[in-house]
This record gives C-alpha cells, structure tokens and sequence, in this order.
C-alpha cells in the first residue's frame, strides 16, 4: 500500500497485473458494499474505477485532479453518492457541496451526508447556477466537479466554473460522448470538447475513461 | 469560513433537502410505481403459474391438459376439492397420481398464493384507472390505462408528456429502433407503446405510420388539455380519428 502522488489520502496497491485504489478513512464505515482494509491500525476503503469516473482517470493515469486536503468542492450530479463518499475521504478538512436534481438518489445521498460531516447536499437544477448561488460561498470554491449526462453539458459546466469558481481553482468534466451525440464518433467530440474549454481555460489534462466507462472522458481545466 | 459555521450550514441544506424530497412526492409518481408493480407482478405471475402447473399436473393432468388460462387454472385447484375435480374433468381413468393429504395441501397453499397475486393485480389495475382518471381524463379516454401509464413513465411525468412534441410521444418505446434509425441510417420506427393500441390494431399495417400519426397528434392534445385542467374532450377526439380512419372501436 502506498500513496498516489498529487492525490491526498489515497492510495494503491499492486496485485498482479491490477491496481487497487483506496482511500485512508477514519471511521472505517463501509457504505456501498466496497471492502475495508485494514493495515498498520489505518483503515481504507477500496474503490472500484468502473463506478467511479474520478477514480477511472486516477487508474487511467491523469495528472493532475486540484484536489487538496481541503479543497472546498461544488460536485454536480451527486447522484447516490459513490464517488462523494471517497471525495469526502480525500478532502478530509475540506467542504463539498454536493448537488443533483433527481429526489430519488438524493434520498440516498441525505443518509450518507448524515455520517460524513463534510458533506452538504442540495436539490437544483445546474442548468441555473443563479438559483443556488446564494447558497454556495460567496468567495468561491476551489474545484468544480461535474458529471451530469445531459445534451449541452460543456455549456453548463462553463456556466458553472464562471459563476463559482476561483481564480486558479480547476474544473473538472466528466463528458459523456453518446449523450451530446450518439450519431457522432466519440473521439471527434473529444477534440470539439478540447478546443471549445482552450478557448477560456486551460486544458491541463484529459484521459478517456476506457475500458472502465465507454465513450467517456475526463477533462481537467484550470481557470486562468 | 470557519469549520462551526460550515457545520450549520450543512444542518441547513441537509433539512432543507430532506423537506424538499418529502414536497416531491406527486401523482406521476404514484402512477409509475403502480404500473411497474403491475408489470413485475405480470412476470413473477407467469413464472410461478408455469410452476403452479408443472406440479399439479402430476396429481391433476386432466385439469391442466383442459384449463389453458394460467388464472382459471390457479382458482380451479383453490374452489374446487380433488374429487370434485376428478369427477368433472377425468373420463375414465385418472392418470394422475392421488396424493397423500399433506402434500395436496402444500400444493393448495401454493395455489391460493397465485390466486391472491391475481387478486393483487387486478386491485391494482383498479387503483392506476381510478388514479388516472382523476389525473389524466382526456389521455386515459383516448389510450386506455395501460398505453396512458406507459407513455406517462417514458415521459416521467405529466408535465413533460404535455410538453413534448406529439412526434415524440409517438416514438416513446421504441426507443431502440429510434436509436438503431439514428446510428446506422436503419428505417425509422413508427410507433412505441402506442402501437398496441386498437386503432393501430384494427387498421391496415400499410397505413401504420399515418394512423400512428395522427393518434400522436390527438394524445398530444388530450396531454396538454390534461395538464392545464382543461374540459374533457377526447371522447370528440376519438370520434374524429374513428371516422377519419373508418374503423368502429
């Protein structure tokens, strides 16, 4: 088990020709199933890269992700809580601010924001940052965080980086090639993607998510 | 911020969400999970009525040879004793074997479980019609319970299915031949859920397409009369579409 460069409280460990991620947690709670292990009196937890697509550009290789000890984050797209629950781990000092609009996986959402005490969870529609910006800090957060499947998600996540994000904080875009366009190959909306973020921010990483997710990819832009 | 303060903001947002999630709760919901209930208790119904079968057919294979409906089957085994049974169906001699007390007994207890989910099903079907006709009158009239439910859940709710163009609902289920037409320049689909409607049934395939049409354009329609409680009308509408296409429901 060691740590993995860049990225706070989480580690790897080799077993054969697979890497294992974990994150170190303190209070050892398992809460989808996923294996705690134990070692040296430290407690981790294991990810699995197919359900998170964080960790899916973690194994993938990404360079860098902007997250510290204690980042404040605007995740959007919580959904039930998977990868927030180890983001939750990684930002141990930190605050996220984790949003979805569907009430059915908030309802799961609330029971895990109930045991992590960094977590704030909020129904609202990112297609209207304007409607929750009174509730968000108002100098800002450090990482914008988005993985919402939707038509015209690189123009929310714009919108969301200008309204929320800090002067050199980063962004990062979990793009889902087939619902922009299923007609189109994915490889050309990556690269339509990558020129329309260069335009404002810069680029500094991106991975496509294969084999763990099909057709996704993981942007990471810094705000200039 | 200091970390107090973040504490009861999270409080804050955690209430607020919880307060939020209770206020959502409505009647497209209710609709949806009763339709589903009823579609999964349609599939569960055929696996343990084929096993029903199956096992009453080595002490009643008369019964089950001339009984075909699975529900008929179940409420016979249950109403009637065995030698009643034997004395209707069997001519001759039975080929079934007489079964000790106790096991036709498991077999009967087994059997009135099936009758009760029959049971269970229809109250159902009750409840979503009842349901719907307060919600969704014109759409309900037009479509009848199961195409309006269906069409509701592909929507998700009333306020979409009001708001959708009627091409769209006429392609709601058939969302994998849309795509397939999409992706690889396939032939289009011409209706989803509502092609097991009987206007579609009781005309000729060769016009399908138009018929789908204009039963699309009616639904969308009724839909919109439905969400901005508007009068009842579809009866007329149905009437247009029944003289249009010279078909008599």
């Amino acid at each position: 088990m060691q740590p993995v460069m860049k990225f706070p409280n989480v580690f790897s460990e080799k077993k054969g020709r697979y890497i294992n991620y974990f994150t170190k947690t303190d209070d050892g709670r398992s809460f989808f199933d996923e294996k705690i292990v134990k070692l040296n009196g430290q407690k981790y937890r294991s990810v699995n890269p197919e359900r998170s697509k964080l960790f899916a550009g973690i194994a993938k290789g990404i360079s860098q992700i902007g997250f510290r000890d204690d980042s404040v984050v605007l995740y959007l797209g919580a959904s039930h809580g998977y990868t927030v629950s180890f983001l939750s781990d990684m930002v141990k000092n930190g605050q996220i601010y984790a949003m979805d609009f569907a009430p059915r996986v908030i309802r799961d959402l609330i029971f895990l924001c109930e045991a992590k005490t960094n977590i704030a969870p909020f129904m609202a529609d990112a297609k209207q940052p304007s409607t929750y910006k009174s509730l968000l800090p108002s100098s800002g957060v450090d990482v914008v965080f988005m993985d919402i499947a939707q038509k015209n998600q690189v123009e929310i996540f714009t919108k969301n980086c200008d309204t929320f994000l800090k002067k050199g904080g980063f962004g990062l875009l979990a793009l889902k090639a087939r619902s922009v366009d299923v007609t189109k190959k994915p490889k050309i909306i990556f690269k339509e993607v990558r020129s329309d973020l260069e335009k404002k921010y810069v680029v500094v990483d991106y991975r496509e998510l294969a084999p763990f997710e099909e057709d996704h990819a993981l942007f990471v832009i810094k705000k200039r | 911020m200091s970390d107090n303060n973040f504490q009861s903001i999270r409080e804050t947002f955690i209430t607020n969400a919880k307060a939020k999630l209770a206020g959502s709760v409505n009647e497209d919901i209710l609709i949806i999970q009763a339709l589903a209930t009823v579609d999964d208790l349609t599939l569960s119904l055929n696996n343990v009525s084929t096993r029903l079968r199956e096992w009453a057919a080595y002490t009643v294979p008369e019964l089950e040879h001339s009984v075909s409906n699975h529900e008929s089957f179940a409420r016979f085994l249950v109403g009637k004793t065995y030698d009643e049974i034997q004395a209707e169906f069997v001519k001759g001699e039975s080929m079934g074997a007489k079964l000790s007390d106790e096991d036709y007994t498991a077999l009967i207890s087994f059997a009135i479980k099936v009758t009760e989910m029959y049971d269970l099903r229809s109250s159902l079907i009750d409840y979503l019609d009842s349901l719907m006709d307060k919600y969704m009158p014109n759409v309900l009239a037009i479509a009848g319970t199961t195409i309006s439910a269906r069409l509701l859940s592909s929507a998700g709710s009333l306020k979409r299915l009001a708001t959708v163009p009627a091409s769209t609902l006429q392609l709601y289920g058939a969302e994998k031949a849309l795509f397939r037409h999409l992706r690889s320049g396939a032939r289009s689909p011409k209706y989803g859920h509502i092609f097991s409607h009987p206007l579609i049934q009781h005309t000729n395939r060769s016009i399908g397409g138009k018929v789908a049409r204009a039963l699309a354009d009616k639904l969308a329609i009724c839909a919109k009369l439905d969400y901005f409680k508007g009068e009842f009308l579809a009866d007329k509408y149905l009437e247009d579409l029944e003289t249009k296409f010279e078909v008599n429901l």
